[in-house]
């Protein structure tokens, strides 16, 4: 199937569905009358999911960019978020920088980063089986996540860049009381899908993207022809380190910048199992699938078995899914062969 | 036929052990095997050559049921098989070695063996907690066998070495043992004597006849060596672009025009 | 005492597949077990109650994360769920019939762990690797979702948390429980974990364990020569989680006697995977050193500054911990990934051949 194709299948399918379980769910009072549904709620709760579930697809992103490219599964994409968020913190409010220049500077420290891991932790490593790089990042989560702190400190830092912060409501002639999103969590919707844009641009446009994408097919090719591995990688684990950085800004503005921050940002590996590990498309979706599917799940049925769903749904879903697709929804079959 | 013939321990000859009829296969577009068939009789060697991607290791994996094609039957021991898993297809006395080494790189030679009989050990886990009585009788006996095969193999003195440090022809020898200990009615090659100097190639020509001729295994052999392929195969089945070409004694498919020009002449060009 | 295996010949395969075939590792081990359990007891309680019992614990929760991770290959961050399961087995059992005798709680909260654990290894079936991985994470939060809601598990205390119950063995000397003195605590861990050890030599060096290992290194050969992966992946998840269950029984029964769901949060799990990490995939013993080395590090991160007269904060602590457990990861993953267990594999064989090194 061409991606214009599945693109298309998607656009169409994703409303239609959002309608139907929305159908479904609007049969449950039948079953308990003190069920509350409206539609004007429903969609509520969903735009609320997908906004999330945006900043899900940013994190889940970041691990896509570095597999493409590198193969290495980056547990520490989460502890990156973290990471990225304390220095951005810590610049504007100890060291009272304006955000932008915060923003740049930690940008630098994210690029710096990057090239120390691939100094230190990758070249090393290079050739050792995936599943050796992929512990070598739980140990540079556990290391950043210690760094980040003992340079910046522990407490819960507040993160306000002035983003509007007020409620608004959509579509108030077409259901009573409107639909009420958060205006901040459109900014960063916002934000996020440009940054996703952009760097589809860089991808498919630039030389750089294109030898990444030969690196992704092919890492022997890629040599062959000339380009410096070495160097492709720590551009991936820088852009990944930015890429990181906003999400720690969204993140981080929306919760307040802690150590939890590392938890929200695993949620993107059930993300990735939706999606399949090595694609961009794939992180998107997967991303707003979770993010509409664990608050459906969590605000319509969580109440029934306790609430506080949120925490697993997302590994769950992903892996009653695996078990059907276990490529993910945009990976390709593979048949192994011996 | 002559191997199965002169061999005392050999079945009648004529009888059939496995048969592929009309096998396709297709991975998305591209067709590695159409309508294949051919048989193999109890007791002899039989060859499969042809061309690189002609699809003979696909036709290995489909005997083994690590592919499925999407028609055609196979018959084993007179039963037409169902759609079965590899190590279903392993217990009803199939075994294999593979065209790249497949072996289990954390373990030494001799568990590496020793895992070849993992079809007839059994597997408790409350008498292997303890290992007295039955586990470890068990592990006796089965060490046992295994020592013969590695005597045979004449590997005795790197039995305890983990393979990934053996060289290569070594690691070949290796995984024959660790396909031999299942001690298999049918033992399928792929390319055993890839990549081996001659004097290497000679010893395990060796070993394939003995096994043949001992225990009247039957062998499928997949080699690119023409030389080899004349001395030791019995019948030879030739693909090219994942069809037959011709079947038959090696003599007369040596002299098969189309497999001439289909793969000699290529390769000797 | 010369380490030499000179002169030692096998003459049966019954020796030469004996656990220890050298003989001064034969002695090596019984004198390491004389001194546990004659000399250790006398040491102070502190060494006890926070060396020695965590150790032990902890040592078996390794033990059990390398059967599923080292031997078979299996992927798992879903460790302290599992280790959740037996504590909280353990305690339903204990309340439910207060005459079981102790052993038989712990066997059944292995048991319990270990149906958890083959439920959470089905899409080990069908998934590898990080996919894998990510999918143990759900039973690592699901587990202690469920734990933390069902007011059932905790007996409906109101403040989540359980008490291990007083039990005894022999009749009158108690092992679990609030009430029972360090010494027998220690003892008990001690019997418990040796056996547990000794039954993973044991199932690690037949026909099991090389199906896990050949499930390992290469899954499609493994398949083609006849190992049935469904049951080699499904018993190596059940027997993970049995040793992870009793583990976890252990830690609630034994090391703290009052525990609640959050103290088998994913930092216990990342934890018990370093140990096996640093230990050695794949080995006994590294599950034993990693374990060691720790539970050793903070104890000692803790105590060195202040030797040296500095004071750090403990919040600071706790984050150089941090920073030092990942770089110690990175730095074995380099330098070593076989663990400690390789280096003291190496340094034998030197010594093995030593004075003449060729
Ligand atoms: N798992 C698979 N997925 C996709 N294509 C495959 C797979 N296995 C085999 N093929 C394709 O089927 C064809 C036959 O492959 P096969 O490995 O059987 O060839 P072969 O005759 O063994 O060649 P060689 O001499 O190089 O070993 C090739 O075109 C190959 O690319
Ligand atoms: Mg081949």
């Amino acid at each position: 199937m061409s991606n214009q194709l599945r693109i298309a299948l998607w656009a169409l399918g994703a409303p239609v569905s959002v309608g139907l379980i929305g159908l479904l769910i609007s049969a449950m009072p039948l079953i308990d009358s003190n069920f509350f549904f409206t539609w004007g709620y429903y969609l509520e709760v969903v735009t609320t999911g997908l906004l999330t579930g945006v900043l899900y697809s940013l994190v889940a992103l970041g691990f896509v960019l570095i597999f493409k490219a590198s193969g290495v599964f980056n547990f520490s994409q989460g502890a990156m978020v973290l990471f990225a968020a304390l220095f951005f913190v810590g610049f504007m409010d100890k060291w009272g920088l304006h955000p932008a220049l915060a923003f740049l500077l930690t940008a630098g420290v994210m690029i710096l980063l990057a090239m120390l891991i691939e100094r230190v932790v990758l070249r090393p490593l290079v050739n050792q089986p995936a599943i050796i790089l992929f512990m070598a990042t739980i140990g540079i989560t556990y290391f950043l996540d210690g760094l980040g702190q003992t340079i910046w400190g522990s407490d819960v830092f507040t993160l306000d860049i002035g983003l509007p912060k007020d409620p608004m409501f959509l579509m108030e002639g077409t259901f009573e009381g409107g639909v009420m999103v958060n205006q901040f969590d459109i900014v960063a919707a916002v934000a996020a899908g440009a940054m996703v844009i952009v760097l589809a641009f860089l991808f498919q446009y630039t030389r750089i993207g294109r030898a990444l994408r030969a690196v992704a097919d092919d890492h022997q090719a890629a040599l062959s022809v000339g380009i410096p591995l070495k160097t492709i990688w720590a551009i991936v684990w820088s852009v990944a380190g930015i890429v990181g950085l906003v999400a720690g800004v969204m993140w981080g503005s929306k919760l307040g910048v802690q150590f939890s921050l590392a938890l929200v940002a695993l949620k993107a590996l059930p993300v990735l199992i939706l999606g399949g590990f090595t694609s961009v498309p794939g992180a998107i979706v997967g991303g707003l699938i979770i993010g509409a599917g664990e608050k459906i799940a969590e605000i319509f049925f969580g109440g029934y078995i306790g609430g506080g769903i949120e925490d697993w749904f997302a590994y769950m879903l992903a892996m009653v899914f695996l078990l059907f697709r276990p490529q993910g929804l945009f990976g390709e079959k593979i048949i192994e062969r011996v | 036929m002559s191997q199965a013939e002169a061999s005392p321990a050999g079945p009648a000859p004529g009888e059939v052990l496995l048969k592929v009829d009309n096998i396709s296969l297709s991975f998305g577009g591209v067709r590695a095997l159409t309508n294949i068939s051919f048989d193999v009789m109890k007791g002899e060697i039989r060859a499969i050559i042809g061309p690189n991607g002609a699809g003979k290791s696909s036709m290995l994996n489909v005997i083994n049921g690590f592919y499925h094609p999407q028609e055609g039957t196979i018959t084993y021991k007179g039963e037409t098989r169902r759609k079965m898993k590899p190590h279903q297809a392993a217990r009803t006395g199939i075994a294999r070695t593979f065209q790249n080494i497949a072996l289990f790189k954390g373990m030494s030679a001799l568990e590496n063996i020793m895992t070849g009989r993992n079809t007839v050990m059994a597997h408790n886990p409350f008498t292997a907690a303890v290992y007295l009585g039955p586990a470890k009788r068990s592990e006796i006996h089965h060490r046992e066998v295994c020592e013969r095969i590695i005597d045979f193999l004449e590997i005795e003195a790197i039995r305890k070495t983990p393979v990934g440090r053996l060289p290569y022809g070594l690691q070949k020898r290796v995984e024959l043992g660790r396909a031999l200990a299942a001690e298999p009615e049918m033992l399928l090659l792929d390319e055993p004597m890839a990549g081996m100097n001659l004097e290497e190639k000679e010893d395990m020509c060796r070993f394939i006849l003995d096994v043949n001729e001992e225990f009247g295994t039957t062998m499928v052999l997949i080699e690119h060596d023409m030389g080899v392929v004349m001395d030791i195969s019995d019948r030879v089945v030739v693909l090219d672009y994942g069809r037959k070409l011709a079947d038959g004694p090696p003599d007369q498919v040596r002299n098969d025009p189309d497999v001439i020009d289909a793969y000699l002449g290529v390769a000797h060009d | 005492m010369i380490y030499r295996e000179a002169g030692q010949f096998k003459t049966s395969y019954a020796r030469d597949g004996g656990l220890y075939p050298i003989r001064q590792d034969r002695y090596g081990l019984i004198v390491l077990l004389l001194v546990a359990v004659f000399a250790v007891p006398m040491m102070s309680e502190y060494w006890l109650v926070t060396i020695f019992l965590p150790f032990l614990v902890m040592a078996v929760a390794a033990l059990g994360l390398n059967i599923l991770t080292g031997y078979a290959g299996q992927l798992s961050l879903g460790t302290g769920g599992f280790m959740a399961c037996g504590a909280y087995a353990a305690y339903k059992l204990a309340t439910a019939f207060p005459d079981l005798n102790i052993v038989l709680v712990f066997l059944g909260a292995g048991l319990v762990s270990a149906l958890v654990g083959i439920l959470f290894g089905i899409p080990s079936l069908r998934i590898k690797g990080f996919y894998l991985a990510v999918a143990t994470l759900a039973a690592q939060f699901f587990i202690l979702w469920l734990l933390n809601k069902v007011p059932w598990f905790v007996n409906y205390s109101p403040s989540g948390v359980i008490s291990a119950p007083p039990r005894a063995i022999f009749g009158d000397i108690y092992v679990t429980g609030a009430t029972a003195t360090p010494e027998a605590k220690y003892l008990f861990a001690l019997a418990v974990a040796a056996l547990l050890a000794l039954a993973a030599k044991n199932l690690t060096r037949c026909a099991i364990g090389r199906s896990w290992m050949a499930i390992r290194d290469m899954d499609i050969a493994a398949e083609i020569i006849g190992i049935k992966p469904m049951a080699t992946k499904l018993g190596a998840f059940a027997i993970s989680s049995f040793y992870c269950g009793i583990a976890g029984a252990m830690w609630a029964f034994i090391y703290t006697s009052s525990v609640e769901a959050n103290a088998f949060e994913i930092s216990r799990s990342f934890q018990v995977l370093f140990m096996v990490i640093i230990g050695g995939l794949g080995s006994i013993l590294g599950s034993f050193l990693g374990a060691a080395f720790i539970v050793l590090l903070p104890i000692l991160l803790k105590n060195a500054p202040e030797m040296v007269g500095l004071s750090i904060p403990v919040d600071v602590i706790a984050h150089i911990e941090f920073m030092i457990f990942g770089a110690l990861i990175i730095f074995f993953l380099i330098v070593e990934p076989h663990g400690l267990a390789r280096l003291w594999q190496i340094g034998k064989e030197k010594l093995r051949l030593w004075p003449f090194p060729y």
